[in-house]
C-alpha cells in the first residue's frame, strides 16, 4: 500500500519532469551552481585548514645563528640547552644543509637557486622536544626559558604566527558561512520561482485535484519529490562539476601555492562534505517547492 | 441530508452574495437553484463544497457541520461530494481514464478497483471506448458527461452541479439531465443551479429561486410543470 502510494507519487514526478523539461534544467542548473561555489570555497578552505594542522604537528624551536659556532661554543650552548627538562636533542643545521633542504622541498623548480652563495640560508640550531611535549604550548614555554640566555635571543617558534593564521582560518569559517548561508537562502528562492512557474502552468489541474478530495499532502507530494529530485541532480552535478574542474585547473595551481608552504599534498572535498554538499541540494529543492505549493494548493480560495 | 442555517456570505469586494438563507434538502432530493447571474447560486454551491468559508451562518451536511472545518477535513467532504461545473474542469493533459480516475487515487483505493470502477462510469455515461482518449478530442457533451462519471465514480451522497448545461445545446442537456435523474433515482441527492428554465419545465422537480443573495421563492412540492416554471418566471421578471 505504502509502495503503491510511493511509486504513485513518483510517477507524478517524474510526469511533471517531462513535461517542463527546461523549467526543470533551469531548477537543476541553480542549485547545481550555487552549491558549486560552496564546494570551490570548501577546496580552497578545506586545504587552508589542512595546512594549519600540517605546520601544527611540525612545530619546532630553531634557533638563527650569525655564524657557525666552533665545537667548543656548540657543546656549551648544548649543555644549557640541554639543561631544560623538555628537550630531547639539539642539532645543528649548516648554512650548506640549510640550502640543500630548500632545493629538495622546491623539486622541479630548484633550478631557481642557481648561481646563488651557498651561505644565503643562515646556520641554526634545531632543538627537538621529548613527546610530551611536542605541541604548541611546550615550545612556547621552552622558547620562553632560552630566550632568557642572551646568546640564544634569535629563537624562533611557528606557534605565535600558527595562532594568528588560526584566527584567519576561523574568520575564513565565518565568512563561509555567511556566505553559503546567503547563497543557499538566494537558491531556495529561485528554486521556489521556477517551481512557481510549472504550478503556475497546472493551477487548474492542483485545484481540480483539491475539488476531488485530494489531501494536500497528497497532491503536493510529486511536487515535493520533483524538487528533491532536482536538488538531488543539482547537488551531484555540483560536485561532479567541481571535482571536474578541480583536477583540470585549480588542483596544480593549488599545489604550486601550498608547496611553498610545505604542504605536498592538495586535497579534493573530504568525503563526508561531498555528501552533505548532495543532501543539501536535496534539502534545497524541497525547501524550495514548499512555498510556491502553499500558494497554489488550496482547500478553501 | 443538508441544513442550511441563517447563511450569509459576503466577498471582501461588492455587494453580498448571499443573505440569510435557510434551506433544508432531504436525502434523495433533487432540487434546481435557479435565479438570474448573480443571484448567488455559484456562491452557494461553492459554500456547499467548502471552496469558500461562510461569513455567517450554519451548514450542515450528513449531520457535520461543515462551516467550521479545518482545511485538512475539507478534502474527506469531498469525497463525499461529486461536483460538475460548466466548463468541465478536466485535466486536458490525462485521458478520460486518467480524469476519471482520480477521485479513487486520492483515496487510495487499489488499482485493480479503480480500473474496475472507472470502467463501469466511463460505460455509464456511454463514453467506455474512449478510455484512452483526451478531453480535447471529444465534444463538450461528452466532456461533460467524463466530468459527471468522475463525479458519480465514488457513489457520493450528494452531486453539486453549477450550470452543467450551459455550455451545450439542447439534445446534450437532455443526455446530461437523464444522467443525472438515473443517478438521483439511485438514491444520490442531486442540487443543480442553472438558469435554464425551459429544463425546470421539462423536467420538474423541486425549485428554489435566489435573487440578490436572498431565497424569494421555493416550490417544495413538486408543482405540475407549467405551473412551477411559470412561477418561476413570475418571480424572475418582478
Ligand atoms: N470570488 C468572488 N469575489 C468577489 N465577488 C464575487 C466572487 N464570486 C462571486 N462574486 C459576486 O457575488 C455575487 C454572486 O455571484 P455568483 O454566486 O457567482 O452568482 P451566480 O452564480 O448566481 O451568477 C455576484 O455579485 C458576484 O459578482
Ligand atoms: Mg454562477
Amino acid at each position: 500500500m505504502m509502495l503503491a502510494k510511493m511509486l504513485y507519487f513518483f510517477k507524478g514526478a517524474w510526469r511533471n519532469i517531462c513535461q517542463c523539461p527546461l523549467l526543470c534544467l533551469a531548477a537543476v542548473g541553480t542549485v547545481a551552481v550555487s552549491l558549486m561555489m560552496v564546494a570551490f570555497f570548501g577546496v580552497i578552505f578545506f586545504n587552508f585548514a589542512q595546512l594549519t594542522s600540517h605546520w601544527g604537528q611540525q612545530v619546532q624551536l630553531k634557533i638563527f645563528l650569525e655564524k657557525a659556532p666552533d665545537d667548543t661554543l656548540l657543546a656549551e650552548w648544548r649543555r644549557k640547552i640541554e639543561a631544560c627538562p623538555e628537550v630531547e636533542s639539539v642539532n645543528l643545521v649548516s648554512s650548506a644543509e640549510a640550502l640543500e633542504r630548500f632545493r629538495k622541498r622546491l623539486g622541479k623548480k630548484a633550478d631557481l637557486l642557481e648561481g646563488l652563495g651557498a651561505d644565503l640560508l643562515p646556520a641554526s640550531l634545531e632543538i627537538g622536544l621529548k613527546a610530551p611535549y611536542r605541541n604548541r604550548s611546550g615550545v612556547a614555554a621552552v622558547a620562553e626559558t632560552l630566550r632568557q640566555h642572551k646568546e640564544f635571543s634569535d629563537i624562533r617558534h611557528g606557534g605565535e604566527w600558527l595562532n594568528r593564521f588560526d584566527s584567519l582560518v576561523s574568520l575564513l569559517k565565518l565568512a563561509a558561512v555567511i556566505l553559503g548561508g546567503f547563497l543557499l537562502f538566494a537558491t531556495i528562492f529561485m528554486i521556489a520561482n521556477t517551481i512557481k512557474l510549472t504550478l503556475y502552468a497546472r493551477r487548474d489541474e492542483l485545484e481540480i485535484m483539491t475539488l476531488v478530495g485530494g489531501t494536500s499532502l497528497f497532491i503536493k507530494m510529486p511536487y515535493i519529490i520533483e524538487g528533491a529530485i532536482q536538488g538531488l541532480l543539482g547537488g551531484l552535478l555540483a560536485v561532479g562539476g567541481a571535482y571536474l574542474i578541480f583536477r583540470t585547473f585549480l588542483h596544480d595551481n593549488l599545489v604550486t601555492l601550498l608547496m611553498t608552504m610545505g604542504v605536498g599534498e592538495v586535497m579534493f572535498l573530504p568525503s563526508g562534505f561531498q555528501w552533505g554538499l548532495v543532501s543539501a541540494g536535496m534539502l534545497l529543492g524541497v525547501l524550495g517547492s514548499l512555498p510556491p505549493l502553499r500558494k497554489f494548493v488550496r482547500m478553501r480560495a | 441530508m443538508i441544513r442550511i442555517c441563517n447563511l450569509a456570505k459576503y466577498y471582501e469586494t461588492g455587494a453580498p452574495a448571499l443573505t440569510n438563507i435557510n434551506l433544508n434538502v432531504s436525502k434523495g432530493e433533487f432540487v434546481y437553484i435557479t435565479g438570474p447571474s448573480g443571484a448567488g447560486k455559484s456562491t452557494l454551491l461553492r459554500l456547499l463544497f467548502c471552496g469558500t468559508s461562510p461569513t455567517r451562518g450554519q451548514i450542515l451536511v450528513n449531520g457535520r457541520n461543515i462551516t467550521r472545518m479545518s482545511a485538512s477535513q475539507i478534502p474527506y467532504l469531498r469525497r463525499q461530494l461529486g461536483v460538475v461545473f460548466q466548463d468541465f474542469k478536466l485535466i486536458q493533459t490525462r485521458t478520460l481514464m486518467e480524469n476519471v480516475a482520480f477521485p479513487l487515487e486520492v483515496q487510495g483505493i487499489r488499482r485493480q478497483e479503480v480500473a474496475k470502477r472507472v470502467f463501469r462510469a466511463l460505460q455509464m455515461v456511454k463514453l467506455e471506448k474512449y478510455l484512452k482518449k483526451y478531453p480535447l478530442e471529444i465534444s463538450g457533451g461528452e466532456q461533460q458527461r467524463v466530468a459527471i462519471a468522475r463525479a458519480l465514480v465514488t457513489d457520493p451522497l450528494v452531486l453539486l452541479a453549477d450550470e452543467p448545461t450551459g455550455n451545450l445545446d439542447d439534445q446534450t442537456t437532455l443526455e446530461i439531465m437523464e444522467l443525472f435523474k438515473s443517478a438521483n433515482a439511485r438514491g444520490t441527492t442531486v442540487i443543480m443551479a442553472t438558469h435554464n428554465l425551459e429544463l425546470i419545465r421539462r423536467h420538474p422537480r423541486r425549485v428554489v429561486v435566489l435573487k440578490g443573495g436572498k431565497i424569494v421563492e421555493d416550490h417544495d412540492t413538486p408543482l405540475s410543470m407549467t405551473a412551477s416554471a411559470g412561477q418561476v418566471e413570475r418571480s424572475l421578471d418582478s
